[in-house]
């Protein structure tokens, strides 16, 4: 695969280079080389099993829980290799956070789902601040004003779109640098969708924002920068309106014009 | 390259919905359906008829274990041959008072006076019932009381139509001068095992059972759940994790006199710990035990979602935080459930404890996990052995206890189940 797609951006939070991911003998991921932007919104696009998943898991190296995976090439965050012997995984993922595909709300109140990753930081230095973490936390993921009279109540007891808000909400209390949000909208209707698509444009410029979506009108409508995979490999990485508009490789044009996917 | 379209096939006449073939189907169809039914139903009512059974007649067995008959007997403790000062019996040394006083023969005195040739079927141990009402009241000292006192074991049977022609005839001529009545036997859930079934109680054998059960959970629980949680969440699949899965499973199968044998071997023999005790019970127990909570803790981690571990770890969690923040607490009611099945097994367990020597004689409750104890079922089995006719009942009466306290057991499983269950 020659180097079509430039991998550098101006403002680099992560950078990969030359990353390949293996399930076994199976190779999921081949030579993919891209950075990720400090102050945009990259959207991982492509058909189903073309890897946009699993590469994104590899940014918080939460392939880590899968025995078989394996990992070469090199990922940095601000610099700092995250697959070095050095790299504490636990804080990384602190550090890098994530958001998953179907919500998944701890079974516990409200106020605990958002105050647990404070809590095992230490980010809190009382029950005032703790508070405070949680109420801000609430009203940056826009679910404080529907959730403040019943911060007691489960979790689990929310709308769909709300229980993905109080993910994106208990991911950014313990304040990341990075956050990956995998298909954050495919379980949801399209009003919470659009809900949180405004969520994700509010959080632009205070984290970094990955997004692995195969809604092409949502990369679209979120992300400044859009990368395109297929068949484990990256296609095509560029500024979003460039890709959409004039992609230079014919694969992506075959795919956002719906020609397959 | 397409794939050929699949061509139509003329020949193939269309279904007919109405016909008798397919009315038959249909006919079959529903008598299949019923016949599922009836048969299920079937099963639930003989189940339900064989429980009926079961508790009927233990309860019609059971139940008189639980009373007693008594004689009224007046005492003139006045003028009775005994030396005893009301005001001793309030010092500190009042059971040394009280072992002074030889109170058989007061009781045999009295027992002449007031039934002649029928204090025969006074019990041999009424005299005990005297010395308690003493001890628990002194005022009677200056009195002439009337005290209930036990009648003998072939009167009791006679009170329930079930003596000797003797003692039913000796019952009918009691019954007409009002002295005999029946009463509950509290003594038989205070008492320990003794030779005379008027006498005997459950309390040693339960609290034998109590103290076992206590080992064999704080044993079992701990190790079997954190053998549960190494297994699942931390173990790597291999060979020798399937092995010891194998093993596990193997284990939970075992017949309970291996234990046994175990047990004698390994904790009597090379260990030299008190024979007899709830200690060498309680850890034979726990070794029976130990699989079942680790294959139903297995079963209990499995059931929490991934998504929960992945939330946890997304946001930094460690693995030992994930573990004992999020997947322990929504497994626990499973892990208790198992748990409370396999604490269940081992109290109804009779084989293994006879192998450590707990089918003793022992007539009074345990002090300690380390002293002599006897438990339910083995209190149960030997009362069963027994030649006098009196523990026929007593027999029937101690496996109602047992199956109370299964039923407490049990109704607390239920109880900690919905309250821990939670839903995601």
């Amino acid at each position: 695969m020659t180097d079509i797609s430039n991998p550098k951006t101006p403002n680099p939070k992560m950078s990969a280079r030359n990353v390949n991911v293996y399930y076994g003998e199976k190779q999921a991921i081949q030579n993919v080389s891209i950075d990720v932007d400090t102050d945009n919104v990259t959207a991982f696009i492509g058909p189903s099993g073309c890897g946009k998943s699993t590469f994104l898991r590899t940014l918080n190296r939460m392939n880590d829980t899968v025995a078989s995976a394996r990992v070469t090439g090199e990922i940095t965050l601000d610099g700092e290799d995250i697959y070095s012997s050095g790299m504490d995984v636990v804080q990384l993922r602190a550090r890098v956070g994530m958001v998953f595909q179907k919500p998944n709300p701890f079974p516990k109140s409200i106020y605990d789902n958002i105050a647990y990753g404070p809590r095992i930081h230490g980010l809190a230095s009382s029950k005032a601040d703790l508070d405070q973490i949680v109420e801000s936390s609430l009203r940056r993921a826009g679910l404080w004003d529907e959730v403040k009279d019943r911060l007691k109540d489960s979790g689990t007891a929310l709308s769909g779109g709300q229980q993905q808000r109080l993910c994106i909400g208990r991911a950014i209390a313990v304040e990341p640098e990075v956050i990956l949000m995998d298909e954050p909208c495919s379980a949801l209707d399209p009003i919470a969708t659009a809900k949180i698509e405004e969520l994700i444009h509010a959080l632009r410029g205070r984290y970094a924002i990955v997004i692995v979506t195969h809604n092409m009108q949502q990369a679209a409508r979120v992300s400044q920068r859009t990368a395109f995979f297929h068949l484990g490999t990256l296609v095509e990485y560029g500024v979003t309106s460039e890709i959409f508009t004039n992609p230079r490789e014919l694969r992506t044009k075959d795919y956002i014009t719906g020609r397959y996917g | 390259m397409t794939a050929p379209v699949p061509s139509p096939q003329p020949d193939r006449a269309p279904t007919d919905w109405k016909g008798a073939a397919m009315q038959k189907r249909i006919a079959a169809r529903y008598s299949a359906e019923r016949r599922f039914r009836t048969l299920g139903l079937t099963a639930i009512v003989m189940s339900a008829g064989f429980l009926a059974y079961l508790l009927i007649s233990m309860l019609h067995d059971g139940l008189a274990g639980f009373t007693r008959t008594e004689i009224a007997m007046r005492i003139d403790f006045p003028t009775a041959p005994i030396v005893l000062d009301p005001a001793s019996l309030r010092s500190a040394n009042a059971d040394a008072a009280l072992a002074s006083v030889n109170w058989q023969s007061l009781t045999d005195q009295a027992a002449q006076e007031n039934l002649g040739k029928d204090s025969i079927w006074l019990a041999p141990s009424a005299w005990v019932a005297v010395r308690d009402a003493v001890k628990h009241d002194p005022s009677v000292l200056q009195k002439v009381a009337t005290l209930n006192l036990p009648a003998s074991a072939e009167l009791d049977l006679a009170a329930k139509s079930d003596g000797s022609d003797e003692a039913e005839a000796a019952y009918a001529r009691l019954d007409k001068t009002g002295l005999v009545h029946r009463a509950v036997n509290w003594s038989f859930l205070t008492a320990s095992d003794g030779t005379d079934p008027t006498q005997v109680g459950i309390w040693g054998a339960f609290k034998g059972s109590l103290l076992t059960m206590t080992v064999t959970l704080l044993l079992s629980f701990p190790i079997g759940v954190l053998a549960a949680l190494y297994l699942e969440e931390y173990a790597p699949r291999n060979r020798w994790t399937d092995m010891i899965e194998v093993s596990i499973n193997n284990l939970a199968a075992v017949p309970s006199i291996i234990f046994g044998l175990l047990g004698l071997a390994v904790f009597l023999n090379t260990l030299h710990l008190p024979r007899s005790a709830a200690l060498v019970g309680g850890l034979t127990l726990a070794l029976m035990t130990m699989p079942v909570i680790v294959i139903a803790g297995r079963n209990a981690i499995k059931a929490v979602p991934p998504s929960i571990r992945d939330a946890a770890l997304g946001i930094g969690a460690s693995p030992v935080q994930v573990v004992f923040h999020h997947v322990l607490p929504l497994a626990l009611p499973g892990i208790m459930t198992g748990t409370i099945i396999g604490m269940a097994r081992a109290l109804g367990e009779t084989a293994p404890l006879l192998m450590i020597g707990m089918r003793a004689f022992i007539a009074s409750p345990p002090g300690g996990i380390t002293d002599p104890a006897t438990v339910l079922p083995v209190q149960i089995f030997l009362w069963s052995d027994e030649v006098s006719k009196g523990f026929v009942e007593k027999t029937s009466a101690a496996i109602i206890v047992l199956l109370a306290f299964l039923l407490g057991m049990n109704s607390i499983a239920i109880y900690l189940r919905n309250k821990f269950e939670r839903r995601w």
